[in-house]
């Protein structure tokens, strides 16, 4: 007891008596495992930021009936399928995702036609809240619908010359319909073509309560691929058709993949080669000490309790350097997700540990690299000055 | 005399001097990495993103629908004035049809496309354009197609014709025939698949349509839009006007192409272009501050270590001050000494930030990084820069001391 306290005493006086280089080491220390902290936790959290960032390209999932044709994807290539309808069921489907225990965001839809004047034209059933979240690039001129409103594509307001406050009466099989048109939607994609009313309203228009022709499903990302989840649900829902859709789903695994993998690199490469340079400094410091290490040498101290005290005193060092850095690197990592996501970052309390973890191992690495150069010399020699 | 000073203060004390080597070589290693990679990583993110697809469409302007675009004008997408920064073109041309295969019977949408074709434009780099660049995340089973009488089928479509690679397809249009030889089936979880794709001239001469096309998908590189690119550019005074134009909005590249297409109108795909604008700005702004951090903390790094070696030194400079030397020449011996460590320890840092930063673009990106020129020499210039700021204050120090007590010990 006496004797380690004694130890604790030399190591604290050391420290103590030079206060310029232990400064100076607790900030270099505390520079590395800083970094350390904040580059973790920015790579950590980027991971989620992205993947809420690759939400915005819209759907992963959809379900159609079983024996209905894909018509879905992002502009361009839907050249207008020749479909018999089909339709699933908006119970079953809603029980069932219930039951699978998915996180996912979903938006149902029932595309059908309704006559207006002396043409057909093709009207998508949605529920506008869930389209608010599913397909934020719609570019709308005009306001969001309410009740007895609709949203008219771009592309088919210019062709029928409507315009925003026109009213339109749409004959349906079951019911006709009055609606005011609320905006006009543009999205460069099939939307152009379309005209939008709340689902209750189109399902009572064509007699079809309940019926629904297409689900999509905003999958968020997780450990499981897409394909299996989208397998797990097909396997629940016999009656439907379960598919991923690539264009989104694919590209935007691939996506985070890559940038998983840069954020890794970065911080390798940071943490090795400022690393090394930490513990450079620190080995610089131990170096200039040969006097000390063979006055104790002198006096009667073995190796190993040399050791002891020195690794003692870069024990120390790293342990305040390791709390100072996480505590500095945890603001740095603030700030950043706080500027470029605008949320804040998490606070993680396992990032303590690894940050005290490199503050330890480079204040320790840097001393006790050198020691073992300075352990050759010659007590007598090295007091002697030479 | 300065010489044969500096050449043992190297000789003699191998160890210090290596660590302070170390300490500078890696800060210019992280330094050069990190500038090299901070201006290409948002380029090739860039590039990364166009794999969700096409974002500008364009289509016959007449709005009734029909209408045709000329295959002739093709060409012209690679002169215009954005033509670097479009990565990609396929034009589609796409009709109804009835597809025959072992006695079923489907009707179905086929589409005259290009998959990987060599463009060759007079003045400019020959590319490929077709599908299999603007649509990278097609699953094709089988391959894709070569000759003129090859084509591939949507998985739903293959799926109830019953047929697989291999297989034939007989293809009627208006009573035209054309036998087709299916060799890949392609899954995408869209429109895709139940389409069947043949070659564009194939598909020309099967819809008696020789030389047009009904629709061309284009892969541009946009800047994110802001307030300015969102304005209407109908509104726009002649220099807004012109700012507009040469500004990469995924508006003004659609427009811009809308012109050498005749009988066109371009529309950007909003739920390709809007995400990936906002994807882009982050991603950038996240490089842009680790850049800054990296940067702060190689500085502080290499500062450091020379301080730490810088402040063990004051017998020797107590003696030199004893046996005569002013503070012109002690300062000399120093700044001489941190100049060949730091531009030895800048060289050999870029040397290996380089390799670094060419590591990373490989694994990440799958492609060489060219470093910039001006790369070198700032590299070894900010290394002195910094390993100067770092040794003025210790040597201050060390001028003040006096030497009789410091020798005193």
């Amino acid at each position: 007891m006496h004797r380690r306290r004694w130890l604790l005493q030399l190591v604290l006086r050391a420290l103590a008596h030079r206060k310029g280089r232990t400064v100076l080491l607790l900030a270099v220390l505390a520079m590395a495992s800083s970094l350390a902290t904040a580059l973790g936790i920015v790579s950590y959290s980027m991971e989620k930021q992205v993947a809420g960032e690759v939400r915005k390209y819209g759907a992963n999932l959809i379900i159609i009936p079983q024996s209905a044709r894909l018509d879905v994807g992002s502009g361009g290539l839907n050249f207008g399928v020749i479909t018999e309808p089909a339709y699933l069921q908006q119970r079953e489907v809603e029980d069932t995702l219930a039951r699978s225990g998915l996180k996912a965001e979903r938006s149902f839809h029932l595309r059908g036609a309704l006559h207006w004047k002396d043409a057909d034209l093709m009207v998508d059933g949605v529920n506008f809240t869930d389209i608010r979240r599913l397909f934020p690039w719609w570019q709308l001129k005009g306001n969001w619908p309410a009740t007895g409103e609709t949203v008219v594509g771009s592309d088919l307001a210019t062709r029928l010359k409507l315009k925003p406050g026109d009213t339109m009466e749409l004959v349906g099989k079951a019911q006709t319909v009055r609606l005011r048109i609320s905006g006009i939607v543009s999205s460069g994609g099939e939307e152009d073509g379309l005209l939008f009313l709340a689902l209750p309203e189109l399902q009572q228009a064509l007699g079809l309560d309940g019926q629904l022709t297409l689900v999509r499903l905003m999958v968020t990302a997780g450990d499981e691929s897409l394909k299996k989840r989208a397998d797990a649900l097909q396997l629940l829902l016999p009656s439907a058709k379960v598919n991923e859709v690539r264009q989104t789903a694919r590209t935007s695994e691939g996506l985070l993949a890559k940038v998983k993998l840069l954020m890794f690199m970065v911080t390798a490469v940071v943490l090795v080669s400022a690393g090394s340079s930490v513990a450079g400094t620190m080995s610089t410091t131990v170096l200039e000490r040969g006097k000390e290490i063979g006055l104790m040498k002198a006096m009667g101290g073995t190796r190993w309790e040399v050791m002891l005290i020195f690794c003692g005193e870069a024990a120390m060092l790293g342990f305040l350097g390791g709390l100072a850095g996480y505590l500095f690197g945890s603001a740095i990592a603030q700030f950043i997700t706080r500027t470029v996501f605008s949320a804040s970052a998490e606070f993680i309390p396992w990032f303590a540990g690894i940050s005290l973890g490199v503050s330890l191992f480079l204040a320790l690495l840097g001393s006790v690299g050198p020691m073992i150069s300075v352990f050759k010399l010659d007590p007598v020699r090295s007091l002697r000055g030479e | 005399m300065l010489f044969r000073i500096l050449k043992n203060s190297f000789l003699k004390r191998p160890k210090a001097v290596f660590l302070v080597f170390l300490s500078i070589a890696m800060g210019a290693a992280v330094a050069t990495a990190f500038l090299g990679i901070a201006g290409e990583v948002s380029h090739k993110m860039a590039l990364e993103l166009r794999s969700y697809g096409a974002n500008i469409l364009l289509e016959p302007s007449a709005v009734e629908g029909g209408g045709f675009l000329r295959e002739e004008d093709l060409p012209k997408i690679k002169t215009v004035f954005w033509k670097y920064n479009i990565t990609g073109f396929t034009p589609y041309l796409f009709g109804i049809a009835e597809f025959s295969a072992g006695g079923k019977k489907e009707r179905g949408v086929v589409s005259g496309t290009w998959f990987a074709r060599q463009l060759e434009v007079p003045g400019e780099d020959p590319s490929v354009q077709g599908i299999k660049g603007i649509a990278p995340w097609w699953e094709v089973e089988g391959r894709w197609p070569e000759a003129a009488d090859e084509s591939i089928v949507g998985a739903a479509l293959a799926k109830r014709l019953n047929v697989v690679p291999g297989g034939d397809v007989t293809t009627t249009v208006r009573g035209r025939t054309q036998q087709l030889r299916i060799v890949g089936v392609v899954t995408t979880g869209g429109y895709e698949e139940e389409q069947l794709f043949a070659p564009l001239v194939t598909v020309q001469s099967l819809l008696q349509q020789q030389g047009k096309i009904s629709r061309v998908l284009v892969s541009a590189l946009t800047v994110p839009m802001d307030d300015f690119g969102k304005k209407d550019p109908a509104t726009m005074s002649k220099d807004e006007y012109e700012k507009w134009y040469c500004t990469a909005y995924v508006t003004s590249v659609a427009k811009n192409v809308e012109e050498v297409m005749a009988g066109s109108r371009a529309k950007p795909i909003w739920q390709i272009a809007s995400a990936e604008g906002a994807l882009l700005k982050k991603l950038n702004s996240v490089m842009l501050l680790l850049t800054v951090l990296a940067l702060g903390a190689s500085a502080t790094a290499v500062s450091t270590s020379l301080m730490a070696s810088m402040a063990e030194r004051s017998p020797e400079i107590a003696l030199m001050k004893a046996v005569g030397a002013d503070r012109l020449q002690i300062s000399a011996i120093f700044v001489g000494e941190t100049l060949i460590i730091s531009v030895a320890g800048g060289i050999v840092g870029y040397l290996l930030g380089d390799q670094l930063a060419g590591i990373i673009s490989r694994t990440v990106f799958n492609s060489p990084i060219s470093s910039p020129l001006w790369l070198f020499p700032t590299a070894i210039i900010s290394a002195f820069a910094v390993a100067i700021a770092g040794s003025v204050a210790p040597l201050r120090r060390a001028l003040l001391i006096e030497p009789v007590r410091v020798l005193k010990g």
